[in-house]
């Protein structure tokens, strides 16, 4: 086999490649990253790219237009090279701005995907719902009295002694590894110590001593471990304050952009260590950002909660998740014992804690209990709902005494994938749009103010509202090919609408919505409609019965209800009982983090909440075609959006 | 009113203990509300959840059983009024009569047709269930003892014993009050000796009304006497008052809760055109005839009644599924594509469809997923490299074609690699993801894979 | 105490829809047919009005139809070659007073004949015979949309029912009718949602629901009869029960198309010799089907076989007879 050389411009990178190899595997090896989201199986038409010179091979794809075919694009994971090659990566294609790939880069790429970290976390704390203050782990300073001839127990002795004077603890343990440092720490550190005091499976360990003071050191780190994207946020446990919020896209999208295709991922030949390296890759990233930007020391990280869906859990823990997807779908463990964040390969004080919250089954899992917890709908005797408007469109209803629960398989598309101008809630996402009716001018805004680069979540909700108000689509999502504005245009996958042209835009082609991307935005949000509504029903409750319902989901800080409503995403109630809770999980998992209280009442929900299954439940397929129609195929649901159409 | 999960819920322990097997006290109440599970899974149920929950659960419609042993027939215990609410449980016992009158080879060959009446159709076995042997005007009880007990050494079927004569009724008893025979009927006249008939040796009886204000008075007079196994005739034999009076049991029971109506009912056709005979029994099937008693016993006739009894049982919650094997759509000839898809019947249909819209004459692959979806099969490891593999080769695809190109859905690419190992020296292709994306697929890129 | 009967209160009532102008009204039909105006379930008289009977159309054919199995031929071997004749032979032999004409000759396998071509087709059977006329494209949507139009043109005034309009593929023919001003059918490919939306969708063009029919796909006997009667069934309560008016649409079903693909109804008896006479067996098959679908709420039945037609009509007469009895009952409350 012959070698040939492949390099990729505007990097300037290149790499070494087998003959035959294709350009997306040459980009890993050379590491560069493209865009992809199918994991290179020639579908997502993602991995554009030009190719400037030498020979390659393309396969043939619906994904490209004859005039792109022309420039000399192609889809990297299609192509393979015959000898040297030159390959532009077009800015559609790639993931941020333009970045000087320096080492350092290189390894934060993927960090800051959200362009601000407040853009994360924008719901206000509600103090009523904030329990007691009891953190998972704490630190105690202590000045131990010095042993005499009188007072003459032993180190370990005289430390329990010391923490009960402080703290009403019975059992309490401490591995060999802190006893055989005690004699000698004590007597330097002049019996000057704090102890970290870590609640561990129902127990309390004495996690970690340290010499003098460092009790005003004492920081958590809460996880959110999505399916795309991956969270974070730094907490200081003593002040509970947060510190940052950091987000990046979970890398183990390029082994597949679900879960399944994970699960069967980590089935193949180190299938399941690449992608626990993955994620883990992802959150110390992020650890390493918030600490530096904060100016703390890792040391001083004495815990992490991660929140996750079961197969993230598994994934994290490198447990096998074969399982979750073959019937009767059962998790290999609901609840984790907890464990130090180190055996996870997690790069904080060696000795911290990782707890991972606990699910409810193969498809609802701790980042659905977390977001229960956020939402306190299990603390209220009102009945309400939580929506999740991710993948895979988790909802749960209920109120102190019952919890149901479901998972609707919203696919992706509110999370910018399987759109042919999507992306996330990331700089230069296209977020609140609006269409003029009378000459179907667009008016935009995108995250950051800067050049719009493609339209993200809640960009596609104003824009499917905007498209049926101004008569752009039909009730069904049909493009009105006949409407005067050269807008609409018709191409070979499609009939398409223009939102931003290319002068305006940053890259090489013009924003656009397809007809096929209606057709996905309307699956996605019937998905998540049906689901509620089955869920509801099946408890024998209408919507116009809930106080509220909780929206949560990656939109960045912007969604507009009314709008998500118009399309029929979200039930006809009043406004004022729809809340936008943003990231539940991570809201969640740092509540988890603070409280154990919290922490407990996690593991209570999730005991408590019953899973029904919406794939058996014939009634869903039912109410799913009927959502399938802009609002809904039953208009009497939607009394609020027949008087806004006029119908 | 069938209760609701939540109305279990309240009645529950809500310590989700788990005992019952299930994780919450919840999901055993939705068990329970679904029918999926009974109450005595439950340890820790009060005695007064249980009354509360028992006394609630009672069928508004009793389930009759007619006969012993494997052809056995139960009837009622319907909880809806239309099949796509739940679904019809216990399909209509089709019955077919035999005359006393008949003798020697008459008699012969009308038990000879009454065997035959049973079918194989799409892989299933579907029969008539009952023999409803009537005596005539001019008949004894010894005479028709003496019929019930030839056709009952022939025939393997439940007797309804019709007529109207307690003596006649008690003969015919002691010959095949064993197997557990229908008695036809009480009615106003008779009540008292033929409720006796079927109290002393445990039978299921037919009560028969003038009308349902007369048919409700006897059953609740019966019943009082201890006769619970009871169906009901309304005595009406024109096409419209029969299903309007079947409708209205129907509802009452249901509705209700009408007691002296909670029973299954029986429909006698009355057309003597074998055409307008079957209309008749296919009408009453569908609306609400537990037993339905033909004279016709012509196969061509019976084929039909015991189809449709068959799909107006069937369970509407089931998919709707195609069967598993190769589809032609155009003129096929061996350069055709061929593409794979599951047997869900809607993804099979938008395939063909897009397919046929093509002009592009191809092959299917319909590969048994158990009726789910391409991505629902996929994730369930219901459409997996090895299922496909083995249709392939099962259906002998590489007979039907010269070439070795196999089209998969693009949901599914990732199966791809494993495909082409489980199918040495096929090409996998990767199609579109979506079934409408087909036509643009075999009319650009399959031409220019296929050259 | 009297038994009290559970009588459904029904708000909603199913549109009327006309088939078929006379001269008196622009067109030149004799007669015409009117179905719909149901105000409760079908043949419960005691409880809902059922103006109209259901109907049963007699298809034809604009080209030999070369697949029917033998039985069903057999009666129109003569004219199968001419739509006018075999028209003629419906009506005055069968005594058809609805006629479906199905334009196979446009399908592409079946000869792609030209607009043109079609419409003269069309024209043949409207001056053949006088009763009014549905006239169903081939169900491809491009030659659909290539001979609809013109069909509907030279059948203007004539008020006649055009098909299939289809979720996908709906506005060309919508907006053909109503230049024309004839009634159309909405299909559905058996979901109650898509039906529901195609109603819309069409209506949304401006285009009345009083002058849609919906076809909600028919299973034949056998083969998925259940789903089309649990929709028709369903799409009746909607209308009736909840007031839905996008749903209040009088119901057409493929009787004939579907029973006759029917191994049980066209396989000879030396294949199944248990199964009796076929020359019974596959009118006995269709008739069927239609009798399930009249009970689930059918109003117009597009069917083949003669003895199949005739032994439908009388069903629907004794169906439609009023109740002696229950009338009688009534004065006793």
């Amino acid at each position: 086999m012959s070698k040939c050389k492949v390099t990729f411009h505007p990097d300037g990178k290149s790499v070494m490649i087998e003959k035959g190899e294709d350009l997306l595997h040459a980009a890993v090896a050379a590491g560069v990253y493209i865009n992809s989201s199918c994991g290179g199986d020639g579908v997502c038409g993602r991995c554009r790219v030009i190719v400037k010179r030498g020979e390659v091979t393309s396969e043939p794809t619906g994904r490209l237009s004859e005039e792109e075919k022309a420039r000399g694009y192609c889809l990297a994971c299609r192509t393979t090279v015959g000898g040297d090659v030159e390959v532009e990566i077009p800015p559609e294609s790639r993931l941020e701005e333009e970045q000087i790939l320096t080492e350092e880069a290189k390894a934060s790429r993927l960090v800051g995907l959200y362009s601000q970290a407040e853009e994360i976390e924008v719901i206000p704390e509600e103090e009523g719902l904030l329990l007691t203050h009891s953190p998972l782990a704490t630190k105690l300073y202590l000045e131990l009295p010095p042993p005499t001839l009188q007072d003459n127990i032993s180190d370990l002795e005289r430390l329990h002694r010391e923490i009960r004077r402080n703290r009403d603890i019975p059992i309490m343990q401490a591995g060999l590894a802190n006893v055989k440092r005690l004699g000698r720490l004590f007597r330097e550190a002049n019996w000057q110590v704090t102890v970290t005091l870590g609640k561990r499976n129902g127990t309390v360990e004495i996690v970690l001593i340290e010499p003098g003071d460092t009790s005003n050191r004492n920081y958590g780190v809460a996880v959110d471990v999505g399916t795309t994207t991956v969270a974070a946020q730094l907490i200081n446990v003593n002040t509970r304050q947060i510190l940052g919020t950091k987000a990046t896209h979970n890398t183990q999208a390029s082994y597949g952009e679900d879960v399944i295709s994970r699960i069967i991922y980590a089935s193949e030949k180190d299938g399941l260590e690449k992608l626990h390296h993955a994620v883990i890759d992802n959150i110390n990233s992020l650890i390493l950002r918030l600490a530096e930007e904060n100016g703390i020391s890792l040391s001083d990280i004495t815990a992490i909660m991660c929140a996750g869906n079961m197969t993230m859990t598994h994934l994290l823990l490198r447990v096998d998740p074969t399982y979750l997807r073959r019937e009767p779908y059962v998790p290999t463990a609901n609840f984790v014992p907890v464990i130090r964040a180190s055996e996870a390969g997690i790069k904080v004080n060696p000795r911290g804690l990782l707890s991972c919250l606990p699910g409810v089954s193969s498809y609802v899992g701790g980042d659905i209990t977390a977001g229960t917890l956020a939402s306190g709908m299990a603390d209220s005797e009102d009945l309400s709902m939580l929506i999740d408007i991710g993948t895979n469109g988790e909802i749960v209803l209920g109120n102190r005494d019952w919890l149901v629960c479901c998972s609707s398989s919203a696919g992706p598309a509110f999370e910018g994938c399987g759109v042919k101008s999507g992306m996330r809630a990331v700089k230069g996402a296209i977020q609140k749009l609006e269409i003029d009716p009378s000459n179907y001018e667009v008016k935009y805004i995108t995250i950051g103010n800067v050049r719009p680069r493609g339209i993200c979540g809640s960009g596609l909700i104003d824009g499917l509202s905007e498209l049926l108000k101004a008569g752009v689509i039909d009730r069904s999502g049909k493009m009105k090919k006949d409407i005067k504005t050269e807008r609409m245009r018709e191409r070979e996958e499609g009939p398409e609408f223009v939102l931003a042209w290319e002068k305006e835009v940053d890259g090489q082609r013009d924003i656009v919505i397809m007809e096929a991307d209606i057709t996905n935005l309307i699956r996605s949000k019937g998905a998540i409609y049906a689901g509620a509504a089955v869920l509801a029903r099946s408890m024998g409750l209408k919507f116009s019965d809930l106080e509220g319902i909780f929206i949560a989901g990656g939109f960045g800080n912007y969604m507009n209800i009314e709008k998500a409503i118009l399309i029929g995403l979200l039930p006809d109630i009043s406004l004022d009982r729809i809340h936008f809770i943003g990231n539940s999980s991570l809201t969640g998992a740092r509540r988890a983090i603070l409280s154990y209280e919290a922490l407990n009442k996690v593991k209570e929900i999730a005991h408590k909440m019953t899973y029904f299954e919406l794939s058996v439940d014939p009634r869903f397929m039912d109410e799913y075609t009927g959502a399938l129609f802009l609002p809904h195929t039953d208009m009497e649901l939607f009394p609020s959006v027949k008087k806004k159409l006029k119908l | 009113m069938a209760l609701t999960g939540l109305d279990i819920y309240k009645q529950l322990p809500k310590t989700n203990c788990g005992e019952c097997g299930l994780p919450t006290c919840l999901a055993f109440a939705m068990q329970l509300a679904a029918k999926k599970t009974s109450l005595d899974k439950c340890p820790h149920v009060t005695e007064e959840g249980r009354a509360a929950l028992e006394g609630a659960s009672a069928p508004p419609i009793r389930l009759v059983t007619i006969g012993t042993g494997e052809k056995k027939v139960g009837v009622g215990n319907e909880t809806v009024l239309f099949r796509h609410e739940e679904t019809f449980y216990h399909p209509t016992g089709i019955a077919i009569t035999v005359n006393d009158d008949l003798e020697g080879d008459d008699l012969e060959k009308r038990i000879g047709a009454i065997q035959s009446l049973q079918f194989e159709r799409v892989g299933q076995r579907i029969e008539i269930n009952l023999v409803a042997i009537r005596q005539g005007d001019n008949s004894s009880a010894a005479r028709y003892a003496e019929v019930v007990k030839k056709v009952m050494a022939k025939l393997d079927l439940p007797p309804i014993l019709m007529s109207s004569s307690p003596e006649s009724l008690e003969e015919a008893l002691k010959v095949c009050a064993e197997m557990k025979p229908l008695i036809y009927a009480a009615d106003s006249n008779n009540y008292e000796a033929v409720a006796k008939l079927a109290k002393d040796h445990s039978c299921p009886l037919t009560v028969k009304g003038n009308g349902l204000e007369e048919l409700s008075s006897l059953t609740e007079k019966i019943s009082s006497s201890g006769i619970q196994d009871l169906v009901l005739d309304s005595g009406r034999r024109d096409m419209v008052s029969t299903l309007s009076d079947l409708t209205q049991i129907r509802r009452l029971a249901l509705r209700k809760t009408y007691r002296p109506l909670g029973y299954p009912t029986i429909a006698f056709t009355s057309e003597k055109d074998p055409f307008q005979e079957t209309a008749q029994a296919c009408a009453y099937i569908a609306k609400y005839a537990n037993i339905v008693v033909l004279d016709g016993a012509e196969p061509w006739q019976l084929l039909p009644v015991l189809t449709l009894r068959q799909n107006i049982y069937t369970d509407p919650q089931k998919p709707i599924q195609v069967e598993p094997k190769v589809y032609e759509v155009g003129t096929v000839i061996d350069k055709s594509p061929v593409l794979v898809t599951t047997n869900f019947s809607l993804t099979y249909f938008t395939v063909e469809g897009d397919v046929e819209a093509s002009k592009v004459a191809s092959l299917i692959v319909v590969v048994d997923t158990e009726g789910t979806s391409v991505l629902t099969a996929w994730a369930a490891e219901k459409f997996t490299a090895e299922s496909i593999a083995s249709a392939v080769k099962k259906y002998t695809v590489e007979e039907k074609v010269s070439h070795r190109k196999l089209i998969i859905p693009g949901f599914v690419a990732v199966l791809s690699g494993k495909l082409e190992e489980e199918l040495p020296g096929w090409k996998v292709l990767v199609g579109p993801r979506e079934s409408s994306g087909i036509p643009t697929y075999l009319k650009n890129t399959w031409k220019e894979v296929s050259l | 105490m009297p038994l009290e009967l559970v009588k459904e209160k029904w708000t909603g009532k199913i549109n009327e829809v006309t088939i078929g102008a006379t001269k008196g009204e622009g067109g030149t039909r004799t007669s015409k047919i009117v179905v719909g105006g149901e105000t409760g379930l079908p043949f419960l008289h005691e409880e809902g009005e059922m103006p109209h009977r259901p109907v049963v159309a007699m298809e034809v054919w604009d080209t030999a139809p070369s697949d029917w199995p033998e039985v069903l031929a057999a009666p129109f071997k003569e004219v199968m070659d001419d739509p006018g004749r075999w028209s003629k032979k419906c009506v005055e032999e069968y005594g058809a007073d609805l006629l479906a004409l199905r334009l196979q000759s446009a399908h592409s396998d079946w000869g792609n004949a030209s607009p043109e071509k079609v419409s003269e087709g069309v024209k043949k059977v409207l001056e053949a015979v006088g009763v009014p006329l549905i006239i169903l494209g081939p169900g491809q949507d491009d030659r659909d949309n290539e001979v609809l139009p013109r069909c509907s043109e030279v059948a203007k005034g004539e008020k006649c029912l055009f098909g299939n309009a289809t979720q996908d593929n709906y506005k060309t023919l919508v907006a053909a009718c109503l230049a024309d001003g004839h009634s159309i059918i909405g299909e559905s490919p058996i979901d109650i949602n898509i039906a529901k939306q195609v109603n819309i969708l069409i209506s949304d063009m401006g285009f009345p629901l009083e002058k849609i029919i919906m076809d909600p796909t028919t299973g034949g006997l056998g083969y998925g009869l259940e789903y089309s009667y649990s929709i028709i069934e369903r799409g009746r309560l909607a209308a009736l029960g909840a007031g839905d008016k996008t749903m209040a649409l009088p119901i057409i079903c493929r009787v004939g198309q579907e029973s006759w693909r029917a191994k049980e109804a066209k396989a000879g008896e030396s294949d199944f010799p248990d199964w009796g006479a076929v020359s019974e067996r596959g009118p006995l098959w269709e008739a069927t089907t239609a009798v399930a679908l009249l009970q689930a709420g059918a109003d117009i039945l597009v069917m083949r076989h003669p003895r199949a037609v005739e032994s439908v009509r009388k069903t629907i007469d004794s169906l439609t007879r009023k109740n002696p009895l229950r009338d009688s009952a009534e004065t006793l409350d």
